[in-house]
């Protein structure tokens, strides 16, 4: 068969850390194989990926040294992030980017973009539109467009889907399996779903950069199914396992009386016009409810609402007062963003959880205490005199929502905190949280995970088109009772 | 950032040209010392601005308003402060004379023809257009073109970040001390985390750009092929004639009696 890429005892290593990513590592791919990637995070696959495509050392510097290797004539590589992959406005003009650069005349532009495009699936009638207002989904297989423009042998995907929903990954992978049936394809993805159908060989990394098995993918799976979990990749049936090893930790409670949030007629508004209406919905303590819904429905503006970063009219009452009489929001409510680095503002962990209790002003000894207290809880006692970019994907969004919650607000509000984790740090997390909700605590949380909202959740809103359009309650003994609005 | 804009006449010049001719007409604007002649001047730019460039005149005026405040608040300075000897007016510090008070008005004027010029030239210029027209005809080098793009790219997404920065803020109750220390807080508070990710985020699109085969020593092709047409023609004809119009009238009907505002002592 012919190779079309190899390395041969690679050794690799970061400036400024201790030990090396790779210890002679050697791999090799052939023409047409579809091969991924699988290992914990922070096992140096991306690195691997790049090192295959040449674009280490070329475009970015790392020191590496390898006895031989071989990277393809003809390749094209897609990003994990949709939004830093593009440096052009519109999407015709981000297609020319590509045909510029392999000198295609200007007159032949129009129709390469319109095949490319149709490739992937994308039909715009016009095809200057903005990028910026395409869903990640259609950002990915725009991406890919481009990539399909260079004619490459071989692509390199580095999570692509990573940042996607559920919808924009199935799109993406159906894409990929139209467009790349003749192609080598190298994946690296955390969220096998989709994939598993499309590749046929595994490479199985470990913590420590080496590659532990290599082969086709039935047998990696029967074999290192144990590696595969530990490793908090998104195999499927990831969910069945997890739920059976935990049974009775997720509990339905029957309701609660406090009432803790009472909405009616509520609406919220972004330049003058009503983003989010919630007719009636009343919310006691220890609810879990998720907020369900497709992109752009209205999820994190209904959550903005509640936090009152943006107008909002009709009843909104918490614990029994009226919300906009109330001075400071976030004795009340915490908030925990999409992305936990935005909420840092200190420079050690310990200073972070700490910083929320100084405000208010309480004593370093009593402060001491409560922050041990929840670095033990969020594992992060070893991190405590790190800076909170320097952690790991899972601490830092254990950090956001540890710093969020140490005042003990009674009503936590969450924008996707699983997003783009990998499974073990979001198992770890929704202990956390159901730790927290069994204390009391009321959590309303952003998610497009239906296993959260079916197994986690006690109660379910659906938003559709800017509106609460369904609400389901899942009593105690998972009877389900369906509110219609 | 989508704007509603009609497209004239002035979208249509060249922008390599229209940026080369506002910097001659920047620089010629300094040794017009006849107040009468900048005003006449004036208004031939201002009639570019207001009825050209394709924005909505709401959109206009209110791109007028900090401009005004310009014109008002260098003109008065030196009408307040300036040097003169036929005084009109005198107030403690004030001191007002007939040449002060001209001197005022034509550093003025000056101010609001750079500013309509200048506006006129960013409300009809997209970017893109500009750095495809400098590779073109100024043999711009692609890799500054394509840098500056790219980084234009982020500016909304900045935008976006710091909203949600500012949010975050509010939700740890950052807001509440007060003074030059909480504002150095404040200034660390937002430009760590802005930096950091827009740091990353270029490093990204680098390697992306790379990745796509952009390079330095290979010739490329254009998507936008930038030429010139009538309307450059027109563009230039148009202040020529405005100039020579403008100086006719400020011989002819000046409006003051003055020919030129500097101070001979």
């Amino acid at each position: 068969m012919d190779l079309v890429c190899e390395v041969k005892n690679l050794r690799l290593k970061y400036p400024g850390e201790e030990s090396l990513l790779f210890k002679d590592v050697s791999s090799s791919f052939c023409k047409g194989e579809k091969v991924l990637l699988l290992g914990p995070s922070g096992c140096g696959k991306s690195t691997f990926l790049q090192v295959l495509s040449g674009l280490i050392p070329k475009s970015i510097e790392v020191p590496m040294k390898a006895e031989k290797i071989l990277t393809p004539s003809s390749w094209g590589y897609v990003f994990q992030d949709p939004d830093t992959q593009f440096c052009m406005p519109y999407v015709d003009e981000e297609m020319a980017f590509v045909l510029e650069n392999l000198q295609v005349k200007r007159e032949q532009m129009h129709e390469k973009m319109r095949v490319y495009l149709k490739m992937v699936g994308l039909h715009f009638d016009d095809l200057h539109i903005s990028i910026q207002s395409l869903s990640g989904g259609m950002k990915q297989r725009l991406a890919i467009a481009t990539v399909l423009a260079l004619h490459p042998d071989v692509l390199f995907l580095d999570e692509p889907t990573a940042m996607l929903d559920p919808e924009g990954t199935k799109a993406v992978w159906d894409t990929m399996k139209q467009a790349a049936q003749d192609k080598t394809v190298i994946i690296v993805e955390h969220k096998i779903d989709h994939v598993l159908d499309f590749v046929d060989r595994i490479l199985l990394f470990n913590q420590k950069g080496q590659i532990v098995a290599d082969g086709p993918k039935e047998q990696i799976f029967s074999r290192y199914r144990k590696e595969i979990r530990e490793d908090g990749i998104w195999y499927p049936g990831v969910w069945e396992d997890y739920l059976r090893d935990k049974q009775g930790y997720y509990k339905k409670t029957p309701l609660k009386e406090q009432v803790v949030i009472e909405l009616e007629q509520f609406k919220g508004y972004r330049k003058k016009e009503v983003k989010i209406d919630v007719p009636y919905g009343k919310v006691h303590a220890g609810e879990w409810i998720a907020i369900v819904g497709k992109n752009g429905a209205g999820k994190s503006t209904l959550l903005h609402s509640l936090m009152q970063f943006i107008q909002t009219t009709g009843t909104y009452l918490l614990l029994e007062k009226e919300a906009k009489k109330i001075k400071k929001l976030s004795n009340m409510l915490s908030f925990v963003f999409q992305n936990p680095e935005f909420q840092f503002v200190t420079n050690s962990v310990y200073d972070e959880i700490a910083y929320s209790l100084r405000i208010e002003r309480m004593k370093e000894e009593e402060i001491r205490t409560k922050v041990e207290e929840m670095l033990e809880l969020f594992h992060l006692q070893k991190h405590r005199h790190q800076h909170p970019y320097q952690l790991s994907m899972g601490q830092k969004r254990r950090l956001s929502v540890a710093a969020s919650i140490v005042k003990k607000q009674p009503i936590m509000l969450l924008d996707e905190p699983t997003f783009g984790q990998d499974s073990s740090n979001t198992f770890q997390l929704l202990e956390l949280l159901e730790h927290y909700r069994k204390q009391g605590s009321t959590i309303l949380m952003v998610t497009h995970d239906e296993q959260i909202a079916k197994h986690m959740a006690t109660r379910i809103w659906r938003i559709e088109g800017g509106k609460l359009v369904e609400d389901e309650i899942h009593s105690c003994e998972d009877e389900q009772m369906y509110v219609q609005i | 950032m989508d704007f509603d804009i009609k497209e004239t006449w002035l979208h249509k010049i060249n922008p390599s040209l229209k940026l080369l001719f506002l910097i001659v007409l920047f620089i010629s604007v300094l040794f017009i010392h006849n107040i009468n002649f900048l005003i006449n001047y004036t208004v031939a730019a201002f009639l570019l601005f207001a009825f050209f460039t394709g924005h909505p005149m709401k959109r206009i005026l209110l791109l007028l308003i900090p401009f005004v405040l310009i014109f008002v608040s260098t003109a008065t300075s030196m009408i307040f402060f300036g040097k003169g000897e036929t005084t009109w007016w005198k107030w403690g510090l004030i001191h007002i004379t007939e040449e002060s008070f001209y001197r005022g008005l034509h550093l003025g004027f000056r101010a609001l023809i750079f500013a309509l010029l200048g506006l006129m030239f960013s409300l009809t210029t997209r970017p893109v257009f500009l750095f495809y027209s400098l590779m073109q005809q100024l043999k711009l080098k692609p890799k500054y073109a394509y840098s500056f793009m790219a980084g234009i790219r982020l500016i909304p997404i900045m935008i976006e970040e710091f909203q949600t920065i500012r949010q975050a803020m509010i939700v740890r109750g950052v807001e509440q001390r007060k003074g030059l220390a909480n504002f150095f807080h404040k200034l660390k508070a937002y430009s760590i985390p802005l930096l950091s990710q827009s740091i990353r985020r270029a490093h990204r699109i680098a390697v992306a750009m790379e990745a796509k085969r952009f390079s330095n020593d290979t010739k490329r092709t254009f998507y936008y092929e930038i030429g010139f047409s009538k309307y450059d023609l027109c563009f230039v004809l148009y202040f020529i004639i405005a100039i020579l119009l403008s100086y006719y009238a400020a011989k002819m009907l000046p409006f003051f009696p003055v020919t030129d505002v500097r101070y001979i002592e």
